[in-house]
C-alpha cells in the first residue's frame, strides 16, 4: 500500500506523523496489529490529526484483521467520509469488503480507488484477482492489459495477460503473448522446470484451439526443454491419434508402456493406434505380446478378462482368479465386479469359483488335477469371494452360509465380519449390520478405514451418538468429535448424519448438517482465492487452469448432490407439513419459511446444474 | 519366510489387535481365558506374539516368567494355531521365538507348560524340541475331559548368572525388551493395521 505524501490538502501529514503512518502500513503488512494500533493512536491522539482519513481507514483495517468487524467498518467509513478522494481509503474499504466475500462491492471500491490513482499496481493486481475469482473474465482481461502496460518487465504481467485471453477462449492471442514472452527469456543451461511447464501450457492452448498440427509441431520442436516426460509423450500420442498418424501413435504408446505398464489408458491408446479397438481377438494377441515382454506386469493379465468371451474367457479367468485367491487379495471381488454387467460371464465366474471351493475343500488344490497345492488360506478367500458373489445377487441366505463357512475356517480375518455386516445391510437389517461392522472394528482398532465403516453403519442404524463416539477414537483429543469432523470437512459423515436425522424426524438437525456440507463447498471455492496470484508466480499454469475449471462445476460433485437432495426433501416436507403443536421456538415463522423456500430454490438450482452435467447417482 | 506356499511372520500383540488373539484362543483352546490373562499379555512384550500366514492371524503364543520354587522358569501359557494352518511350520515359528528369547536371556532354569494328557500331537511336537514329561497332574483342568495334564519341561543352561533381584524381574534382551507395553508400534506384517490415530 502506498500513501503519496505529495497529494494536497488534509491528506498531508507533517514528517513526524507521516513516518508514523508509514510504520502503521509496515505493521499491517507484518501482522503486528497491536503495534499498528499504537502508532495510529499516536497520530489520532493529536487533536490536529484526529480526523486524518487514511489513518482512520488503516486503523479500521487493522481492527478487521483482529476480528473486530463492526468497529472496523465504523473507522473505515469515517475515514472515507473525511476524504473521498483518497485512493488509500477506497483501497482499504475494498479490502474490507473483500474479506467478507462481498466481491462486487470490493470491485466498486477498487475502481473508485483507481479513479484517484489509476496507475496503482497493487490495487490493479487486487482488482484483477477479484475479477478472475468472480469470473468477470472481460474485466480481468482489461485489468491484465493495464497491468501489462504498466509493468511489461514483470513475468507475471505476461503470463496473466495470456491467461486472461485463454480464459476468453482467444487461443490465438494467448499463444502469441506467451510465444513473444518466451523469446524474451534467456536460455538457462540448467534444468528449468518452469520453462518446461510453460511450454506444456502453450501446447495445451494450441491443442484446445483445435490446431492439432501446430500443437504437435510445437511439442516436437521443444521436446528437449520439456522435463515432464509422461505429459509430453501422452500429449504427443493423443495428437498423433487425433491426427490419424497411427504409426507414430503406436510407437509413442509403446514407448509409454515401456515407462509404465500399469496405466490402462496406454493400452487403450495403443489399441486405437493399431486400429484394433473393436477387434477382441487382436487385442488379446496384443496383451499376450505385452505380457511376454513384461512378465511381471499386472494389467496384461487383467485386461483380457474384459474382452475375451466364452471358453476363451475361462482360460484367462481361471489362472487370474487362482493366483489372486492363492495369495489372498481382499479386493478381488471389487476387481472382478465390472464383469457382472455381462450375464454370461457372471454364470461362468460363479460356476468356476464354486468348483474351486469344492476342489480346495476336498484336495487342497484349485482343481483336482492340478499339481500345485494351494496355499492354506486359499479356501478361506474362495468362500469370501462366493459370499460376495451371492450377496451381489441378493441371495442373502447363500451369501450368509458362505461367510459362516469362511468364519469357521479363519475367525480372525476382519474382512469376513465386514462382509457379514454388508450382507445384513443389503437385507435391510441395519441394526445387525452395524453390530457386525463393529465386531470387525474391534478386531483392529488402529485401522481408520474400518473405524469409519463402523461409524457409517451406526448412522445407517440411526445411532448418531454411537457413530460420533466411534469416530472420536480418531479425531483430535480434547475436541468434540462432531465439531472436529466438521472442521476436517468430513462430508460423508455429515451427510450420513443428516440422513439419519431425517429418518428420525429431527429435521432441524438434518438441515444443520446439510448446511455444514454446503458451507464446505463455499469454503473450497473461497480457498481458490490465494491461488490466483500464487500460480502465476509458480508457473503451474496447467494445474491452475484445471483448478479454475473444477471450481466452476464444484457443486456438481456427488457429495453436494447427496446433501442437497436431503435438504430439499426436508424443506419440501416442512412446506407441506408445517410444524404444529410446538413451542414458539421450534415453530418455523413465516419469515423463516420464506428464507427456507429461497434456500431450497438455490439447492434445486445447484442440483439441476449437477444433473445437467451428466453426473449419475 | 515361506512355508507351504504362504508367507509367515510374527507380530506384536497390542491394545489394537488383542481382540484377534481372543478370537483365536476361543476357537483353538477348550479353556477360556479371563480379562486378567489378556491384560497381562499386553504387558508381556516379546513373550506374546501373533503368527501371520499370508497376512492373516492364524496363531498366537503367550508366556510368562515364573519365579516360584526359587527358580526362574519360562511358562508357556498358550501356544496355538488355527486348524487349517497346522503342519505349516507356524508352531515351530512361535516356539523358536520363545526358545531364542530364553537363550538370549541366558538366565532361565527351564521352560515348562501343561498339556492335556490325550493331546498326542502336542506332546510329540514339544518332544521334538527337547521337552519331556516330568510330571502328571490329576484333575488339572476344571471343565474339560480328560482333566489330567502332563507337565512338559525343557531344562536350560544358564549362561548368565544374575544376582540382582530387580534385574531378574526385569530382563533386558539386547536392550529391546522392556517390562512395559509396546503397544504403539505398528505391526509391519499385518496389512490391516495402519496406525494413523492420535499421538499417544
Amino acid at each position: 500500500m502506498s500513501a503519496n505524501p505529495s497529494l494536497p490538502n488534509n491528506r498531508t501529514l507533517p514528517p513526524k506523523e507521516y513516518a508514523l503512518f508509514k510504520r502503521i502500513l509496515k505493521c499491517y503488512e507484518h501482522k503486528l496489529y497491536k503495534n499498528g494500533l499504537k502508532f495510529a493512536k499516536q497520530i489520532l491522539g493529536n487533536g490536529q490529526f484526529a480526523e486524518h482519513a487514511e489513518t482512520l481507514a488503516m486503523k479500521g483495517l487493522i481492527l478487521n484483521a483482529l476480528g473486530r468487524r463492526e468497529e472496523a467498518y465504523e473507522y473505515v467509513r469515517r475515514g472515507l467520509r473525511n476524504d473521498l478522494k483518497s485512493h488509500t481509503c477506497w483501497h482499504v474499504y475494498g479490502l474490507l469488503q473483500r474479506s467478507e466475500r462481498k466481491y462486487d462491492e470490493a470491485i466498486k471500491c477498487y475502481r473508485n480507488a483507481l479513479k484517484w490513482d489509476s496507475a496503482n499496481v497493487q490495487i490493479l493486481r487486487e482488482l484483477s484477482i477479484v475479477q478472475v475469482h468472480t469470473r468477470d473474465l472481460v474485466g480481468y482481461r482489461d485489468t491484465r492489459n493495464t497491468l501489462f502496460q504498466l509493468k511489461p518487465a514483470h513475468r507475471a504481467s505476461w503470463i496473466g495477460l495470456a491467461m486472461s485471453y485463454h480464459l476468453l477462449k482467444d487461443y490465438d492471442m494467448s499463444f502469441k503473448i506467451l510465444d513473444a514472452f518466451s523469446k524474451t527469456l534467456t536460455i538457462r543451461d540448467s534444468y528449468d522446470y518452469e520453462k518446461s511447464e510453460l511450454l506444456l501450457y502453450q501446447s495445451a492452448i494450441l491443442e484446445e484451439s483445435g490446431d492439432l498440427q501446430s500443437a504437435k509441431k510445437f511439442l516436437l520442436d521443444h521436446e528437449r526443454d520439456i522435463y515432464d516426460k509422461y505429459t509430453f509423450h501422452e500429449s504427443i500420442c493423443r495428437l498423433y491419434l487425433n491426427l490419424g498418424e497411427y504409426g507414430r501413435a503406436e510407437a509413442g504408446y509403446r514407448k509409454l508402456l515401456s515407462m509404465n505398464q500399469e496405466d490402462g489408458a496406454y493400452y487403450e491408446g495403443l489399441a486405437k493406434a493399431m486400429q484394433i479397438a473393436d477387434d477382441p481377438a487382436a487385442k488379446l494377441q496384443l496383451y499376450r505380446n505385452v505380457e511376454r515382454q513384461y512378465p511381471r506386469a499386472y494389467l496384461p493379465k487383467r485386461l483380457p478378462l474384459d474382452c475375451a468371451e466364452g471358453e476363451e474367457f475361462l482360460t484367462y479367468l481361471r489362472p487370474y482368479l487362482a493366483a489372486a485367491l492363492d495369495k489372498g487379495t481382499p479386493s478381488l471381488f471389487t476387481d472382478i465386479k465390472p464383469m457382472y454387467q455381462n450375464p454370461a460371464k457372471v454364470i461362468q465366474i460363479g460356476n468356476l469359483v464354486e468348483s474351486m471351493a469344492n476342489s480346495l475343500r476336498d484336495y487342497g488344490k484349485f482343481s483336482k488335477d492340478d499339481e500345485k497345492v494351494a496355499s492354506a488360506s486359499a479356501l478361506l478367500w474362495t468362500y469370501y469371494y462366493l459370499a460376495q458373489h451371492y450377496d451381489y445377487h441378493r441371495d442373502t441366505d447363500t451369501a450368509l452360509a458362505y461367510i459362516e463357512k469362511a468364519i469357521e475356517h479363519t475367525p480372525t480375518l476382519i474382512e469376513l465380519f465386514m462382509c457379514k455386516g454388508r450382507i445384513y445391510k443389503h437385507m435391510g437389517d441395519m441394526n445387525t449390520a452395524a453390530q457386525w461392522m463393529d465386531e470387525a472394528r474391534e478386531l483392529d482398532t488402529a485401522d481408520r478405514f474400518i473405524n469409519s465403516k463402523s461409524a457409517k453403519y451406526q448412522l445407517r442404524a440411526n445411532r448418531v451418538e454411537a457413530a460420533a463416539a466411534v469416530c472420536g477414537k480418531f479425531t483430535r483429543e480434547g475436541a468434540s468429535p462432531m465439531e472436529n469432523l466438521n472442521e476436517m470437512q468430513c462430508m460423508w459423515f455429515q451427510t450420513e448424519c443428516a440422513l439419519a436425522y431425517q429418518r428420525l424426524g429431527q429435521l432441524g438437525d438434518a438441515l444443520k448438517k446439510c448446511h455444514e456440507v454446503d458451507r464446505h463447498f463455499t469454503e473450497i471455492i473461497d480457498d481458490q482465492y490465494d491461488f490466483h496470484s500464487y500460480c502465476l508466480r509458480k508457473m503451474t499454469l496447467r494445474s491452475y487452469m484445471e483448478l479454475l475449471r473444477l471450481e466452476d462445476v464444484l457443486r456438481a460433485h456427488p457429495f453436494y448432490f447427496k446433501a442437497a437432495r436431503c435438504a430439499i426433501e426436508v424443506y419440501i416436507h416442512l412446506y407441506d407439513h408445517p410444524l404444529q403443536n410446538k413451542s414458539a421456538d421450534e415453530q418455523i415463522s413465516p419469515v423463516v419459511e420464506a428464507v427456507f423456500s429461497d434456500i431450497s430454490i438455490i439447492y434445486v438450482t445447484y442440483a439441476f446444474q449437477a444433473d445437467r452435467r451428466h453426473f449419475h447417482f | 519366510m515361506t512355508l507351504g506356499g504362504g508367507r509367515t511372520a510374527l507380530g506384536e500383540v497390542t491394545t489394537h489387535n488383542i481382540k484377534q488373539l481372543k478370537k483365536l484362543n476361543s476357537v483353538v483352546f477348550p479353556v477360556s481365558y479371563n480379562d486378567k490373562f489378556y491384560k497381562d499379555v499386553l504387558q508381556a512384550g516379546e513373550l506374546a506374539r501373533l503368527a501371520y500366514y499370508n497376512d492373516v492371524v492364524v496363531g498366537g503364543v503367550c508366556c510368562r516368567i515364573d519365579l516360584s520354587e526359587g527358580q526362574r522358569r519360562l511358562y508357556i501359557m498358550t501356544l496355538g494355531c488355527l486348524a487349517p494352518y497346522r503342519r505349516l511350520g507356524i508352531g515351530r515359528l512361535m516356539l523358536d521365538h520363545v526358545l531364542q528369547y530364553v537363550e538370549k536371556d541366558g538366565s532361565f532354569d527351564s521352560i515348562f507348560l501343561h498339556v492335556q494328557v490325550n493331546n498326542e500331537s502336542a506332546i510329540s511336537f514339544y518332544q521334538k524340541f527337547g521337552f519331556s514329561i516330568v510330571e502328571t497332574k490329576p484333575a488339572y483342568y476344571k471343565r474339560i475331559e480328560p482333566a489330567d495334564a502332563h507337565v512338559l519341561l525343557r531344562a536350560e543352561q544358564k549362561t548368565l548368572r544374575k544376582t540382582n533381584e530387580e534385574q531378574v524381574n526385569h530382563p533386558t534382551v539386547n536392550g529391546t525388551m522392556s517390562n512395559g507395553p509396546t503397544t504403539n508400534n505398528s505391526n509391519h506384517h499385518n496389512p490391516h493395521q495402519h496406525y494413523n490415530g492420535r499421538a499417544k
